[in-house]
């Protein structure tokens, strides 16, 4: 077997001329006037569900609204008193099968893109992704503008940091899973949930 | 004067309304790209620091392979490394075997293909599951990708209903996508709970933190890496970036360029074994990357991202298909990197391109793909590759077009080419005919033409 | 300023009157032009079917004839751009320094940028559906290209407007490739004549009755395509030089 060495080793001996790393400085990314109203836009156009709250409290009743059927509501939010299922607590990932909803705490809001920053901040994490729906739940306030920004953020305590080098896993979300495999169409729900709710929680100040 | 491009091109064409539908369905990705594109006023200078970073970033890679390596395992990640296809098949096996895994979930990437893990694995007894909707439907049908994104898109519904059908006991008839894709959910669900182990391809390896970045659209790499207990991620050496703030430049052009998407549904950091998981190997696979690093002419493919925009983007794989190229990635991107592999062996490539550069104009890192393929060309006699009947025509061209007087000899008499009758002229000996109508030459070519002219003015302006 | 004039070897063969109508224009604008007798090719086709070194005589015996000129002109981008970016190459000279490369313009780039031109040329009332060929855009900078973001612009356009009762349009997909490619029509046959027919019908489709763009041998191609096709419909190619220079 090759070691570490020989294959880098091998890189060595092939590079010829070092160039330098371009400063991003002069990269004049677009800005939004309004963050946060493009990224309720683009979150939309990318298939969430937004919905603003004024409260943690009101979670349960949006949940309610939102997915009346549901059965099988899995979170470790303490605000989500509805939820069936903590995924800090199941026996496995495996348990987590059937959720028709998952609860789950987002950090950061992109507005180019409309994703939202989700470190594992739970036992299971495959609440994220098992579940029929999707519920992040995120501060209206934590919204950037682009991806260079995000990236910068997400390495802070304030947006999940501690979480997401504990566990060792992040991830942004950009709606409901996808698939155009079959003949391009555009599916929803492909291996993932199948749709997702935003609610973020304004601003008391 | 054909090459195996050519000749597959020639069957592809053969069902007109196939390829009309092929064409125009990935020029639609290509229209969807460009919305995206023209949305972000820093477009090009983001193409260009992408470009430039990742210019940097190879030129430094032994810095950063090392980089990215201590990271890992300081995160306690087990890394290993591949200097070619059977050490990788062999590292992957060996993990599998040590955890008595019998049944392993995977999702999307390309070098598994370029490896041909998958028969490696399964003629050890290793059942593996292809989660990627596209290439479910592939593996199911025993078939290979046709595109590096969207690998099962020369399919249309009914192929995949009929597959369906005999695979998945869909219900007769239902071409659905809709349908056929919650069949194929409830199927692969089953699989991603009583698998033992999970494998994913990577986006990016980021040196300073020891990341592997996924990105997919279905949660396939998620679902694949958050139930079973081992996971194993697997990632081309020239895949990684200095830091998070590189990364952030590749990750805004990707699906942008990939899908005309703003981003991919998920874009997933895998740093550490899971919580209550058994442990997670990074594979870091070499498989000639290093050495196509010293080639002075086309290290720079190496920049590639691998959106497929290139191909999208391409007239000639829109009205040829993946399959028929004979490496195993296609389009303008394909070509190079099969001339890189093993010349010899997929030269039958390089003439599918009509050196209309679309594609390194559409390319996010700006890899000059055309000027590549026109650098290709000229390697191909020295390697015994060249078509001889091209050689001759080019030689003898050479011979006319350096002898003026040979040359005006022969141009004043090309009128006569029009008195040859059609039935010769329009034979399938002249290859152009078998497209064009043969064209008509004027009696006098300009050279002739002008000299009379000028004579003429000179003698008015006399008067 | 002392212009030379270059007709590539399929123009002098096939399209005489696109070099007597680059001649006839640039004398009605008042420019110095002289066409050299003894020019044949630029080497374009050799090189880009792999064989370059086929084209280094040929680059030499170029660079012979025009040294003296300041610019050179032609009726052809992708001659002109096989020139411009592949001549320093092949004359192994610095590509910064390599004059006869940089002083060589299509006409179009020329009349556009040099020559200035703004006021009327010839009359040609007629619907007119504008090729853009892949060399002007992407090698030449003739126009904008859908693939980069940048302000829209279209020098043939900008030219065309100069001419009495035209009317230009644009096919869709305006600038993607015919699928000519020089030695590509002839090894792959049955792309390129793919290519060419679906050139061909978005053209047609403008309703123009005229074709026109900055490349002869796209418009070769084109229209070789239709008549095999026997769909040409009275349709006719021109070189945007005739009609610049049309009723001069």
């Amino acid at each position: 077997m090759s070691t570490r060495k020989d294959i880098i080793d091998s890189c060595r001996s092939s590079i010829k001329t070092r160039y330098e790393r371009p400063s991003l400085g002069d990269l004049e990314p677009v800005e939004y006037p309004d963050v946060l109203l493009k990224f309720v836009a683009q979150a939309e156009s990318v298939g969430c569900n937004v919905s603003f709250a004024e409260s943690e409290d009101e979670i349960d009743g949006i949940i309610g609204a939102i997915y009346p059927d549901a059965m099988v509501i899995a979170s470790n939010m303490k605000a989500v008193k509805k939820a069936t299922v903590n995924p800090d607590e199941v026996a496995g990932a495996q348990a987590l099968n059937h959720t028709d909803v998952g609860v789950v705490r987002a950090f950061l809001g992109v507005a180019e893109n409309g994703s939202v920053w989700v470190p594992q901040t739970m036992k299971e994490r495959d609440v994220c992704f098992i579940s029929e729906n999707l519920v992040a739940v995120m501060q209206a306030k934590d919204v950037v503008g682009n991806m260079h920004e995000a990236y910068k953020k997400i390495t802070e305590k304030e947006y999940g940091y501690e979480d997401f080098s504990e566990s060792g896993y992040g991830v942004f979300i950009a709606g409901p899973s996808k698939t155009a495999d079959i003949a391009q169409v555009l599916v929803k729900g492909a291996q993932a949930a199948r749709g997702m709710t935003l609610i973020l929680i304004k601003d008391k100040s | 004067m054909s090459t195996s491009h050519s000749k597959a091109a020639k069957k592809f064409l053969e069902n007109r309304e196939y390829a009309d539908w092929h064409d125009q369905t990935f020029w639609g990705v290509r229209v969807k790209r460009d919305g995206m594109a023209h949305d972000l006023p820093e477009w090009e200078r983001l193409r260009e620091k992408a470009s430039e970073i990742k210019r940097h970033t190879l030129t430094n890679i032994d810095v950063y392979l090392e980089k990215f390596a201590d990271a890992a395992e300081k995160n306690g990640v087990i890394v290993h490394w591949a200097k070619d296809a059977r050490e990788f098949n062999e590292i992957v096996y060996g993990i599998l075997k040590d955890h008595d895994v019998k049944k392993m979930v995977k999702s999307k990437s390309m070098l598994t293909e370029e490896c041909e893990m998958n028969p490696y694995l399964e003629e050890r007894g290793i059942e593996v599951v292809e989660t990627d909707l596209g290439e479910r439907i592939l593996q199911l049908g025993g078939q290979r990708p046709s595109h590096i994104v969207m690998p099962a898109t020369h399919l249309s519904h009914h192929d995949v209903g009929e597959l369906f059908e005999e695979k998945l006991n869909t219900e007769k008839g239902n071409h659905d996508p809709t349908y056929l894709t919650y069949e194929a959910r409830l199927s692969l669900r089953d699989e991603f709970l009583t698998a033992q182990a999970g494998m994913t391809g990577g986006n990016f390896g980021v040196a300073e933190t020891g990341d592997i970045v996924v990105c997919t659209n279905e949660g396939n790499a998620d679902m694949s890496t958050s139930v079973p207990k081992l996971q194993i991620s697997v990632i081309g050496l020239e895949k990684i970036v200095p830091d998070y703030e590189a990364l952030s430049v590749f990750v805004r052009l990707l699906a942008r360029s990939a899908t005309g998407q703003p981003s991919t549904v998920y874009t997933s950091h895998f740093r550490k074994k899971r919580p209550g998981g058994e442990e997670l190997h990074f594979v870091i696979v070499d498989n000639g990357r290093s050495k196509w690093l010293g080639d002075p002419l086309h290290w720079e493919t190496l920049k590639c991202i691998r959106c497929g925009s290139c191909m999208n983007t391409c007239p000639v794989y829109r009205w040829s298909g993946g399959y028929s190229y004979s490496y195993f990635i296609p389009g303008p991107l394909g070509i190079n990197l099969g001339m890189l592999r093993d010349p010899r062996k997929y030269s039958g490539n390089v003439s599918a391109c009509t050196l209309c550069l679309s594609c390194q104009c559409t390319c996010p890192v700006k890899v000059n793909l055309g000027d590549q393929i026109y650098l290709w060309r000229q390697t191909l006699d020295e390697i015994g590759c060249a078509n001889p009947e091209k050689k001759m025509i080019c030689q003898g061209m050479e011979k006319v077009l350096t002898n003026t007087s040979l040359y005006n000899s022969l141009s004043s008499k090309a009128y006569l080419l029009n008195m040859v009758p059609s039935f010769l002229k329009d034979s399938a000996v002249n290859p152009w005919a078998y497209g064009h109508k043969m064209m008509t030459f004027p009696k006098k070519p300009f050279h002739k033409q002008i000299k009379e002219y000028i004579k003429k003015e000179q003698k008015d302006s006399e008067k | 300023m002392k212009v030379g004039l270059f007709i590539p070897c399929y123009v002098d063969v096939v399209y005489p009157q696109v070099g007597m109508a680059c001649y006839k224009l640039l004398r009605h604008l008042g420019i110095d032009v002289t066409y050299p007798q003894g020019q044949t090719c630029c080497g374009q086709p050799m090189a880009n079917a792999g064989f370059q070194k086929e084209a280094e005589p040929l680059a030499k015996k170029y660079k012979d004839l025009f040294e003296g000129y300041d610019y050179v002109v032609a009726p052809s981008v992708s001659c002109t751009a096989f020139i411009r970016i592949n001549y320093p190459g092949l004359l192994k000279e610095d590509s910064h320094r390599c004059h006869i490369a940089s002083n060589t313009m299509d006409m179009v780039e020329f009349l556009h940028d040099v020559v200035k031109v703004d006021k009327p040329l010839g009359k040609f009332p007629h619907k007119v559906s504008l090729h853009n060929s892949c060399h002007g855009v992407r090698e030449l900078g003739l126009s904008s290209s859908s693939e980069i973001v940048e302000p829209k612009f279209n020098k043939i356009k900008d030219l065309l407007r100069l001419v009495e009762g035209i009317e230009v349009v644009e096919p869709e997909r305006s600038d993607e490739c015919c699928g000519f490619g020089g030695m590509f029509s002839i090894e792959e046959v049955a792309v390129s004549k793919q290519m060419g027919w679906k050139k061909f019908e978005r053209h047609k489709a403008t309703g123009a009755k005229y074709i026109t763009g900055a490349d002869c041998s796209c418009l070769m191609h084109i229209a070789g395509v239709a008549a095999k096709e026997k769909a040409a419909d009275g349709i006719e190619f021109k070189h945007v030089v005739e009609i610049l220079a049309s009723g001069l």
